[in-house]
Formats: structure tokens, C-alpha cells, sequence
């Protein structure tokens, strides 16, 4: 996807729900559907999906997050709360971890979750779209959302909205599925994604539509250089990307000046 | 943008050596509290070839972390090829491989020395988890047991290098000894220099030549 596709996407009245196109207010409703669907079984089939390697794709996130005792995270899209958990033990007490999401059941299982490691006491758990996050502007010291930009209705509204809640010299981390750099990788992948996937789907959680919206939709997600000029575009400095699994995924980070 | 490594494969890698290092601490009460005494340090190393980072944080409770990626400033920062840090890492004597080695130390050595040290000495307790597991009995067989056989391997490890050596000095004849191998260094040492001095004699001579031409 190139950066005019995404803008000409944004300023139009329908979006992208995996390969359909939608009215723009129709999305929020259908990611929910999906996310309602797999909420009880979503680490379950991030495992089986990746292999259990979003472990090392998290952890390195949170390195690359400097996060300090005493500051405050906001991990938008968190569901079911592993990123927060690993945060809320790097702030410490004197620091705050928020656990935002859209959904509620993917928020009521991260706040079992985190209940259940101990992480209590520095995390609240907020309900809110990332595209007007409910936060007063120069506030966090920095911001993750791991595989959840892509199912946002206007990416460039959310990042726009992150950066103006974001104190400066904060930083935000997008960590989500990309482009494989490698053509044979990527048609591995395709295989993958569009036969296996929705089979893992069916057996694990009985929901194949869900999982087949989960392939579909990391194909619409812009490419790692166009989400880099998203960033660039609502106002982030010193952005840059690392790939990782061969481009499958990427994290990217931006600065706020 | 170029990278030289998957950020996820050395993630994993380190997150595999960080648990084996939480495991092997965890029976080993000495070492954890020698990890506690050193208090809150950051060891940063840069391996050159292959070009990775590895940042090894040492926290107050005497819990060890691995990343690639940290920006807060290492109390020492070393720097050399993975093979440097391997024998440095075997070594009896660390500080004296430390010295002769290849290895570029920026900051205090004292950390990593200390480091080093509990590592080299850590006296880990394997029979605890496979009482644990087994009961008393079963499991103090079992670590016997395991404890015979390792030290069988190192003896038969120790026979066998032994025997390798002197079947290819003396038996097969295929390496010349120590001494010989290092009069023969000593020699090509000697004939190098004189080509050096030959060849600077040619340039002086040939400077001449060319000064008396013109």
C-alpha cells in the first residue's frame, strides 16, 4: 500500500475490513464481533499461530521502549494485558502502566490476567478508541500498541492522537505485522496465512471468519516504509523500523519532539 | 533501512540463556548472593564479529537480564569477537586473558571481573530439583548416578585427548612437537625480518639511483 493509497483511504467514506470494504462507522462494530469471538482463546492462538515467537516480538518492544521506574505507559490495544504485566514491574510503584483497549472482553481477560501475575496496584484499566484516547495531551511517557493499529478505522487519526497525549521526548512503538522482505518468505506466508490460519481457527476456537479477517487484515496494513510516513505525518521525530522474522512483522518507533 | 540481524532471533537466543541463568541461580544460593552484593550493574558486550549487542543487567535482587537493546550507560563496555569472549570466559586466570586478548574494555573492569568469577564458580545444585521431583531416595540415586557418569566422561574426555596426542606426535607422526613447530615460527620470525630489511635496502638504493639520474 502506498502513503497516497492510505491518505486517499482515510479521507474516503469506507475503510478496509480485511479484503471488504466498509462504511467507516461499520468497522469499530466488526472488529469488535472479531475480537468478542476470540477474546478466551487469544494468547492460545497467538502461540499456535506464530509459534510462540510474538513472545520475542513483544520482548523486544519493551526493550526498545526504555521504559524507567516512575514513568507512565500507555499500552493501547493491550488485550489481554502481557505487554502491561512486563511494564508494570518496569515502572514500579511509583509509576503508572494504563491498559487501554476498544474491546471489553479482551479487557476483562487482561485484567484477570494481570490480576493473576501480580500486577496490581500500578495499573488501571481503560475502555477507549485509540483514535480519541481520553488522556490529557503531554501526559504518557510512552506508548505501545502491538498488533492493534492495523483494525483501527483511521490509522492516522490514532497516531495523531498518540502524539498529542505523548509528553515530548516520549515514544510510541507500533508493533504489528508487515511486509516479508524475502518473495519466497512471503508466499510462504500466504499459504500460511490464508490455508492454515483459518484452520487453526476452526479447530482451536471454532471460528474460522475471525481468523481469515486476521490474515486478510495484515494484508491491508500498510508496508513498513508507508507506516513510517504515517508517523512522520502526524508529527513524530527520529522515526525508524526494525523488521524482524523477515519482515513479517515490524516495530516501529517515532519520538515526540 | 538496513539491519545485520533479526532482532527476534538474538531476543530468543538471549531469552533462552537468561532462563538457563535464572534456573542454574536459583540452585545456586552462593552465586545469587554474590549477584546481590554487586547491586544494580550494567555490562554491555559488543561482540564484533558477529556483530551483536548484548547488554547483561544485574538487579538488586540478584535477578540477571540479557537484551539487545538498552540505553542507560553500562558501568563497563566490552568489545571484541566471539571467540575472545569464549576463551575469556574459560579462562583460570581472567584477568591476565583480559590483558593479552584482543578484547577492548571501556570503563571499570571490576564488575565484570566479579562476574566472571561467580559464573566460573557457581556451584549449582542439581540434586535439589530431582529430589523434588523424584523424592528423597530416587532422586539422591539418580543425581549419584549422574554425577558418575559426568565424571566418568571427563575422565574418558581426558584419556582420550591424551591418547589422540600422542598417537599424532609419536604414533602417526602427522603434527611435529612444540619445540620443533616453534623453532620453525622462530625461523620464518627471523627470515620475515630480513626480507623487511632487504627490501627497505632496496628502496634506499633505488632512492639513489633516481636522485643520481636526475
Amino acid at each position: 500500500m502506498s502513503d497516497s493509497d492510505s491518505r486517499q483511504q482515510d479521507d474516503s467514506d469506507t475503510t478496509d475490513f480485511g479484503f471488504t470494504e466498509v462504511r467507516r462507522d461499520e468497522k469499530a462494530s466488526l472488529v469488535k464481533g472479531v475480537f468478542d469471538s476470540v477474546a478466551s482463546r487469544y494468547d492460545l492462538m497467538n502461540d499456535l499461530m506464530s509459534g510462540g515467537i510474538h513472545r520475542f516480538w513483544k520482548r523486544f518492544t519493551i526493550e526498545l521502549s526504555a521504559v524507567r521506574p516512575g514513568q507512565t505507559v500507555l499500552d493501547i490495544a493491550g488485550g489481554t494485558g502481557d505487554l502491561a504485566a512486563k511494564f508494570s514491574r518496569l515502572v514500579g510503584d511509583e509509576g503508572q502502566v494504563i491498559l487501554a483497549d476498544i474491546n471489553n472482553a479482551m479487557l476483562e481477560v487482561g485484567r484477570d490476567r494481570l490480576i493473576d501475575k501480580g500486577a496490581i496496584g500500578n495499573v488501571s484499566v481503560v475502555q477507549c478508541d485509540a483514535q480519541y484516547l481520553p488522556f490529557e495531551d503531554n501526559s504518557i511517557d510512552c506508548i505501545t500498541i502491538a498488533f492493534g493499529l492495523r483494525n483501527v478505522t483511521d490509522k492516522s487519526l490514532a497516531l495523531e492522537s498518540m502524539h498529542r497525549v505523548l509528553k515530548p521526548g516520549g515514544r510510541v512503538l507500533v508493533l504489528e505485522f508487515s511486509k516479508p522482505v524475502n518473495p519466497m518468505l512471503e508466499k510462504l506466508y500466504d499459504t500460511y496465512s490464508f490455508k492454515v490460519l483459518p484452520t487453526l481457527g476452526k479447530l482451536v476456537a471454532d471460528d474460522d471468519a475471525s481468523y481469515r479477517y486476521l490474515a486478510e487484515s495484515i494484508r491491508r496494513h500498510p508496508d513498513q516504509d508507508t507506516l513510517l510516513g504515517m508517523m512522520e505525518d502526524a508529527g513524530f521525530a527520529d522515526c525508524r523500523y526494525h523488521n524482524m522474522t523477515g519482515g513479517i512483522v515490524a516495530v516501529h518507533r517515532g519520538v515526540k519532539a | 533501512m538496513t539491519q545485520q540481524h533479526d532482532p527476534a532471533i538474538v531476543t530468543a537466543a538471549l531469552a533462552g540463556v537468561e532462563a538457563a541463568l535464572a534456573r542454574a541461580t536459583a540452585l545456586a544460593p552462593e552465586a545469587q548472593q554474590a549477584l546481590r552484593r554487586m547491586g544494580e550493574t550494567l555490562i554491555a558486550i559488543e561482540f564484533t564479529s558477529p556483530a551483536v549487542e548484548v547488554f547483561v543487567h544485574i538487579h538488586n535482587d540478584g535477578h540477571v537480564s540479557l537484551a539487545s537493546y538498552n540505553e542507560a550507560k553500562p558501568a563497563v563496555r566490552v568489545r571484541g569477537t566471539l571467540e575472545s569472549f569464549l576463551g575469556l570466559a574459560t579462562a583460570d586466570d581472567p584477568a591476565a586473558t583480559l590483558i593479552n586478548s584482543d578484547i577492548e574494555v571501556i570503563g571499570n573492569t571490576a564488575p565484570l571481573l566479579e562476574l566472571q568469577s561467580i559464573v566460573t564458580k557457581m556451584d549449582v545444585d542439581w540434586e535439589a530439583p530431582l529430589v523434588t521431583a523424584l523424592g528423597d531416595v530416587a532422586g539422591h540415586q539418580l543425581a549419584e548416578s549422574l554425577r558418575g557418569l559426568f565424571s566418568w566422561g571427563e575422565q574418558a574426555m581426558s584419556r582420550l585427548r591424551r591418547q589422540l596426542s600422542e598417537f599424532i606426535l609419536e604414533e602417526g607422526r602427522l603434527s611435529p612437537p612444540a619445540a620443533e613447530l616453534e623453532w620453525f615460527y622462530g625461523e620464518v620470525q627471523s627470515l620475515s625480518l630480513r626480507v623487511d630489511r632487504l627490501e627497505s635496502r632496496a628502496r634506499r638504493l633505488l632512492a639513489r639511483i633516481e636522485a643520481l639520474s636526475s
